[in-house]
C-alpha cells in the first residue's frame, strides 16, 4: 500500500488522492495480476525512461574513429562499436528519440480518427454509413506499406517540412481504417442494448449517449488498438528509415538498420553487435507493446476483473 | 376517470420479418388499439408472451413510432401527437414518460458506476445545479428505493450488484425526474419471488408520493391483481385488447372467453378449490402465428363459444356491464 | 447475386481510386521538381529546352498544354493499352520492367503464405486443444514475439547471421547465375536454396499471427453446442477436430488471409532488397532510391491490382465456403 503523507486534507488533496487511486494505482494493481501485461508494462516504461532521460547520462559522440571499428563489447563500449568506431550503446539510448514520439503520436491520431469515423458511421447509420463503409473498405484493400512508400517519396520531393506531426498523419493514413470498421461494428451492436434505450427514454442528449454511454463500452478496443497502432507505426517508421526514404539523423535506430544493411558484407565477427543491437532493441519494444495491449483489456472492462 | 394523460388512438405497429430473399412478411404486434391512461391512475396490461404488450408500452413512451394511429399527450391544455412535439414541449413529455424495464442486468451501462447512471438526468433537467448536489440527490433516491446506506452503492459497478438491487436502481433512475407517467414493463418478472412484493409495494408508495400514473405490464394475473386493485386492468391477446375494466369486476366475473382462460390457469393453493374449478374447454392449444393471424376474432380458433360470425367479423370493444369487452357474445 | 455485384463494384472503385491517386500525385509535385528534371536533361544530355521539356513530359505523361481532364483520359487510356510510361533511368517500359520481377515475387509470397498459414493453423488448433498447458503458454509467447517482430529486421538478422557470419546460405540473387534457367534439377534446387532465407523471414514473422488467430477461433468453436453434441455422439476426436472444429474455426481467418497479402507485398520491398532477390519488391526499392517516378507509380499500381484481385477472389471463395454470407446474414 502506498502511504500518502498527511498533508492538509483540503479539496485539492482529496481530488489528487482519488485521481491517483482511480486512474493510476488501480489500473496498476489490475495489470500486476497478469504476468504478461506486467512484463509489457515494464518494458514500455523502461524504454520511455531510456529515451527521455537516458540521454542525460550517456553522451552521444558521433565523431568517427576508424581505428575502432566493430569492436566487441567491452567496459568502455558495452555494446561494441559501429562501422565508424562509435559507441553503439550511446546510439541505442539516443536512437529512440524520434521513433517513440512518432509511434505514440501516430497511435493517438489513428485512434482518434478511426474512433470518430467509426462511431459516427455506426450511430448515424443510413446513407452516411453506407458511404463511409465503402470508403473504409477501399482503404483497407489498398496495400498499406506501398502506399506509404509512395507518399513518403512524394513528401520528400514536395518540400513540405517534415516534422513528427506530418509523419504521424502520413503513417495514420492506412491504419485508421481497420479500427474504424471494428468500432462501427461495436457501435452497431451497442446501439441495441437496453441501457441505451433507457438513456433515450430519460431524454439524454445524443452527445451524451455517444460520449458517455457508448464510448466507455468501446474503450477497451480503443486502448488495445492504440498499442497496436503504435506497433505498426514503429514498423513503418523504422522501415521507411531503413530504406532511406525518410530523412533521419545518424544514430537513430532506423539509421542503424539502414547502415547495417548497407555494410552487411563488410561486418566482421565482433561487428555483429551492430546488427544485433538495433534489431533486438526494436523487437523487444514491439513485444512489450503487444504484451501490454493484451493486458489492457482488463483495465477498461470491469467485468473481466477478478476480485 | 380523471383527465387522460396519455392517449393511444387506433395505434398499430408492424414489424417486417424474414430474410432478404423471399417474400417479405410482417408481424402486426399491435393492432389498432385505443387506450387512455389518466393522471395518477394504474392500468395493468395483462397478456401472454408475444401478445404485443411490451410493444404497446414502448409506443406510449415514444420509443417506437406507430405504423398507424397516434399517441397523444396532454400538454398546455391540449392533446398533441407526441411525434409532433418539439423543443420545450417535447422535453416536458420526455421527462414525464419513463420506463422501468424488465431486465435489471442489462438496463444499466456495465461500464459506468451507479452514480454515473443516476446523475445525468438530474443535471440535464437542471433538477440539481451541480455535481455535488446531484450526488446528494442520487443518495436520497437510493434511500427512497431502499438501498441503504447509499454511499455503499454509489461507487459500485453494476456487475457487483444483485438483480433486486439493480432493479431498485433502475426505479430510482426512473423517478429521479419525477415523471407523471411510468411504464413498468414486466418490472418484477426477473426477480426472485420473495422480492416481488417488496418492489411492488415500493412502486405503489412512489405513486402515493409522486402521484404517478402507471401502465403496469405483466403476464402474471396474480401480480396484476395485487398491483391494480381498485384500479383498472386490460387483457391483451395477439395485438388486441379483448377486455378492459375495473380489476375486481373482471377478476370476479370475467366475460371474455380468453380472460376466463387466463383466470382459470392461475394456480390456486387450496387443492380442494382447485379441483372444483372448471377449466374452459379450449378448442386448440396452439397459439396462432402472428404472421398470419386468424380472420375475424383472433381467438376464434381456440374459443369454446365460437360461432360462424367470429370467423368473419372482428369484434369491437363494446360496453357491457360497466366495462369494455370485444366479443360477439355480447 | 446482389452481393457479388457489390464486391465487383467496390473492387473496381478501389482500382480507379488508386489510379487517380497516382495520377494526381505527380501533378501535385511542385513545379520546381519538373523544372529540375528539365534542367537535368538539358545539362546531362545537352538537349535544348524544348526537347528536354518534351522528354520529361512524355516520361511522366504530363502535357501542361492540354487541359487536365484530357490528360487524365489519356493517362487512363495509356494504362489500359499497356503503356505505363518508361523508366526514368533506363528508358525501359515500366510494365516490362515490372513483369520481370513479378513471377519471382509471386513465387516467394505464395510459398511463404501457404507455409505460414498451414503451420499457424495447425499449431493454433493444437494450442486450443491443449489450452492452458505448457505447449500453449510457450507457443503463445512465441507467437506474440513473432507477431511483434518486424519482418525486415528478421530479414536483416537472417541475412547477416546465416550468410555472412555462418555462410550457410547464399546472400544474393534468386538463383545461381551460372546455371541456365530451365526445369532442371540443378536450377530448381538452386532456386530453392536461394529462396530459403527470404521464405524463412516471411514465415517466422507471420506464423505467430495465424497461430493466435486460429487458437482464438478454435477455442470459441470448441465451446459451441454442436461440437459437444458431436463428442456426445461418439465421433472420433480426430474427425471432430478436422471436420467440425477445423472447418468452422478457419472461416473467419480467410478474410484476414486475403488482407495479409497486402502486408506481405509491403514487406517484400525489404526482404527482396536485402537478399538481392529480383522480384517486384526489389525493383520498387531501386526505383525509390533512384526516385524513378514512373516506375514507382507503375509498381504501386501493379501491387494494388494484385491485392485487389486476390481480395476479390478470396471474397468469392469465402462466399462459396460460408453459406451464411450468401444468404446475406450478418456479413453484408
Amino acid at each position: 500500500m502506498v502511504c500518502i503523507p498527511k498533508l492538509r486534507e483540503g479539496k485539492i488533496m482529496r481530488g489528487l488522492k482519488s485521481f491517483l487511486r482511480y486512474h493510476i494505482l488501480e489500473p496498476l494493481k489490475i495489470l500486476a495480476s497478469d504476468k504478461r501485461a506486467l512484463v509489457g508494462l515494464s518494458i514500455v516504461i523502461f524504454y520511455v525512461l531510456m529515451v527521455a532521460v537516458g540521454r542525460l547520462f550517456i553522451p552521444l559522440d558521433l565523431t568517427p574513429h576508424r581505428e575502432k571499428r566493430y569492436l566487441g563489447p567491452s567496459w568502455e563500449h558495452p555494446l561494441g562499436t559501429d562501422f565508424a568506431g562509435r559507441d553503439i550503446l550511446a546510439q541505442i539510448v539516443h536512437g529512440g528519440r524520434d521513433v517513440l514520439p512518432v509511434a505514440f503520436l501516430t497511435g493517438f491520431v489513428t485512434v482518434a480518427i478511426g474512433t470518430a469515423i467509426g462511431i459516427t458511421s455506426g450511430y448515424v447509420g443510413g446513407k452516411l454509413d453506407l458511404a463511409i463503409t465503402t470508403f473504409i473498405d477501399i482503404f483497407l484493400t489498398i496495400p498499406g506499406f506501398p502506399l506509404l512508400m509512395v507518399v513518403a517519396v512524394w513528401l520528400l520531393q514536395s518540400g513540405i517540412p517534415i516534422n513528427i506531426f506530418i509523419i504521424a498523419c502520413v503513417l495514420s493514413i492506412t491504419a485508421w481504417a481497420g479500427l474504424a470498421r471494428s468500432v462501427r461494428a461495436q457501435v452497431l451492436s451497442i446501439r441495441e442494448e437496453a441501457f441505451i434505450e433507457a438513456a433515450r427514454c430519460l431524454g439524454l442528449s445524443r452527445f451524451h449517449i455517444v460520449f458517455n454511454e457508448i464510448l466507455p463500452n468501446v474503450m477497451p478496443y480503443i486502448a488495445i488498438n492504440f498499442m497496436l497502432s503504435s506497433v505498426s507505426a514503429i514498423y513503418s517508421y523504422t522501415g521507411l528509415q531503413a530504406l532511406g526514404l525518410i530523412p533521419y539523423e545518424p544514430g537513430t535506430w532506423g539509421a542503424m538498420i539502414n547502415m547495417a544493411q548497407a555494410y552487411v558484407g563488410t561486418i566482421t565477427g565482433t561487428g555483429c553487435w551492430y546488427v544485433l543491437a538495433p534489431s533486438i532493441t526494436i523487437i523487444v519494444l514491439q513485444v512489450g507493446l503487444v504484451f501490454l495491449s493484451q493486458g489492457i483489456d482488463k483495465i477498461f472492462n470491469p467485468r473481466l476483473r477478478e476480485r | 376517470m380523471t383527465t387522460p394523460l396519455v392517449k393511444a388512438e387506433k395505434v398499430s405497429k408492424i414489424f417486417p420479418v424474414g430474410s432478404m430473399f423471399g417474400a417479405k412478411k410482417y408481424i402486426k404486434a399491435v393492432d389498432g388499439i385505443d387506450l387512455e391512461i389518466g393522471e395518477n391512475e394504474i392500468l395493468a396490461l395483462v397478456g401472454e408472451s408475444g401478445c404485443g404488450k411490451s410493444t404497446l408500452g414502448r409506443l406510449m413512451l415514444a420509443l417506437l413510432k406507430p405504423s398507424s394511429g397516434s399517441v397523444s399527450y396532454y400538454i398546455n391544455h391540449k392533446y398533441k401527437d407526441v411525434w409532433s412535439l418539439k423543443g420545450k414541449e417535447f422535453r416536458e413529455y420526455r421527462r414525464n414518460a419513463q420506463l422501468i424495464p424488465q431486465d435489471p442486468y442489462s438496463t444499466l451501462n456495465p461500464m459506468k458506476k451507479v452514480i454515473s447512471a443516476l446523475t445525468p438526468p438530474l443535471l440535464r433537467y437542471k433538477i440539481a445545479r451541480n455535481r455535488r448536489e446531484a450526488r446528494k440527490m442520487a443518495a436520497e433516491l437510493l434511500e427512497i428505493v431502499g438501498l441503504s446506506p447509499p454511499e455503499d452503492f454509489l461507487e459500485r459497478f453494476p456487475c457487483r450488484l444483485s438483480g433486486g438491487q439493480l432493479q431498485r436502481i433502475a426505479i430510482a433512475r426512473a423517478i429521479s425526474v419525477k415523471p407523471k407517467f411510468i411504464v413498468a414493463d414486466e418490472a418484477v418478472s426477473m426477480l426472485d419471488a420473495s422480492l416481488r412484493i417488496e418492489i411492488l409495494n415500493l412502486l405503489l408508495n412512489i405513486r402515493k408520493s409522486l402521484k404517478t400514473a402507471y401502465l403496469f405490464i405483466t403476464h402474471d394475473l396474480a401480480i396484476a391483481r395485487y398491483f391494480a386493485r381498485n384500479e383498472r386492468i386490460a387483457i391483451m391477446y395477439l395485438g388486441n385488447i379483448v377486455e378492459i375494466g375495473r380489476t375486481e369486476e373482471i377478476i370476479q366475473n370475467p366475460l371474455h372467453p380468453y380472460t376466463q382462460t387466463l383466470l382459470a390457469t392461475v394456480p390456486i393453493p387450496d387443492p380442494k378449490l382447485a379441483r372444483k374449478r372448471e377449466l374452459p374447454k379450449l378448442r386448440s392449444m396452439e397459439i396462432p402465428s402472428l404472421i398470419s393471424p386468424p380472420p375475424g376474432c383472433k381467438f376464434n380458433t381456440r374459443c369454446p363459444y365460437a360461432e360462424s360470425i367470429c370467423e368473419k367479423k372482428v369484434p369491437e370493444l363494446r360496453e357491457v356491464k360497466g366495462r369494455l369487452v370485444a366479443c360477439h357474445l355480447f | 447475386m446482389k452481393w457479388i455485384i457489390k464486391r465487383t463494384a467496390t473492387a473496381l472503385l478501389t482500382v480507379y481510386i488508386v489510379i487517380t491517386i497516382t495520377f494526381f500525385l505527380i501533378r501535385l509535385l511542385p513545379g520546381s521538381f519538373i523544372e529540375m528534371m528539365i534542367y537535368y536533361y538539358m545539362t546531362q544530355y545537352g538537349m535544348s529546352e524544348i526537347e528536354a521539356e518534351e522528354m520529361v513530359y512524355s516520361l511522366y505523361g504530363i502535357a501542361p498544354k492540354k487541359p487536365v481532364w484530357e490528360q487524365y483520359i489519356d493517362y487512363i487510356c495509356g494504362l489500359l493499352r499497356g503503356d505505363w510510361g518508361k523508366c526514368y533511368i533506363t528508358g525501359i517500359p515500366v510494365l516490362e520492367a515490372l513483369f520481370v520481377g513479378l513471377p519471382w515475387t509471386v513465387f516467394l509470397l505464395s510459398i511463404s503464405m501457404t507455409i505460414s498459414f498451414a503451420l499457424g493453423v495447425g499449431l493454433g488448433i493444437l494450442m486450443a486443444y491443449r489450452r492452458g498447458g505448457i505447449l500453449d503458454n510457450a507457443s503463445s509467447v512465441f507467437a506474440s514475439i513473432s507477431r511483434a517482430t518486424p519482418n525486415f529486421i528478421l530479414g536483416l538478422l537472417l541475412l547477416y547471421f546465416l550468410t555472412i557470419y555462418y555462410p550457410i546460405f547464399p546472400s544474393r540473387g534468386s538463383y545461381d547465375i551460372s546455371i541456365k534457367p530451365g526445369f532442371t534439377l540443378e536450377f530448381i534446387s538452386s532456386v530453392l536454396y536461394h529462396s530459403f532465407l527470404p521464405i524463412m523471414a516471411y514465415v517466422i514473422t507471420s506464423v505467430g499471427g495465424w497461430m493466435l488467430a486460429m487458437r482464438g477461433s478454435a477455442i470459441r468453436v470448441l465451446g459451441e453446442d454442436y461440437v459437444i453434441a458431436a463428442e456426445a455422439r461418439g465421433l472420433k476426436s480426430g474427425r471432430i477436430a478436422r471436420t467440425y472444429v477445423g472447418r468452422n474455426a478457419i472461416l473467419p481467418l480467410f478474410a484476414s488471409f486475403a488482407i495479409s497479402l497486402g502486408y506481405m507485398f509491403g514487406g517484400s520491398v525489404f526482404i527482396e532488397t536485402y537478399f538481392a532477390y529480383n522480384g517486384i519488391g526489389h525493383i520498387i526499392g531501386l526505383a525509390m532510391s533512384w526516385r524513378d517516378y514512373p516506375l514507382i507509380q507503375g509498381g504501386f499500381l501493379l501491387i494494388t491490382l494484385a491485392v485487389v484481385l486476390s481480395n476479390f477472389i478470396a471474397d468469392l471463395l469465402y462466399g462459396k465456403l460460408d453459406p451464411r454470407v450468401r444468404r446475406g446474414g450478418m456479413y453484408s
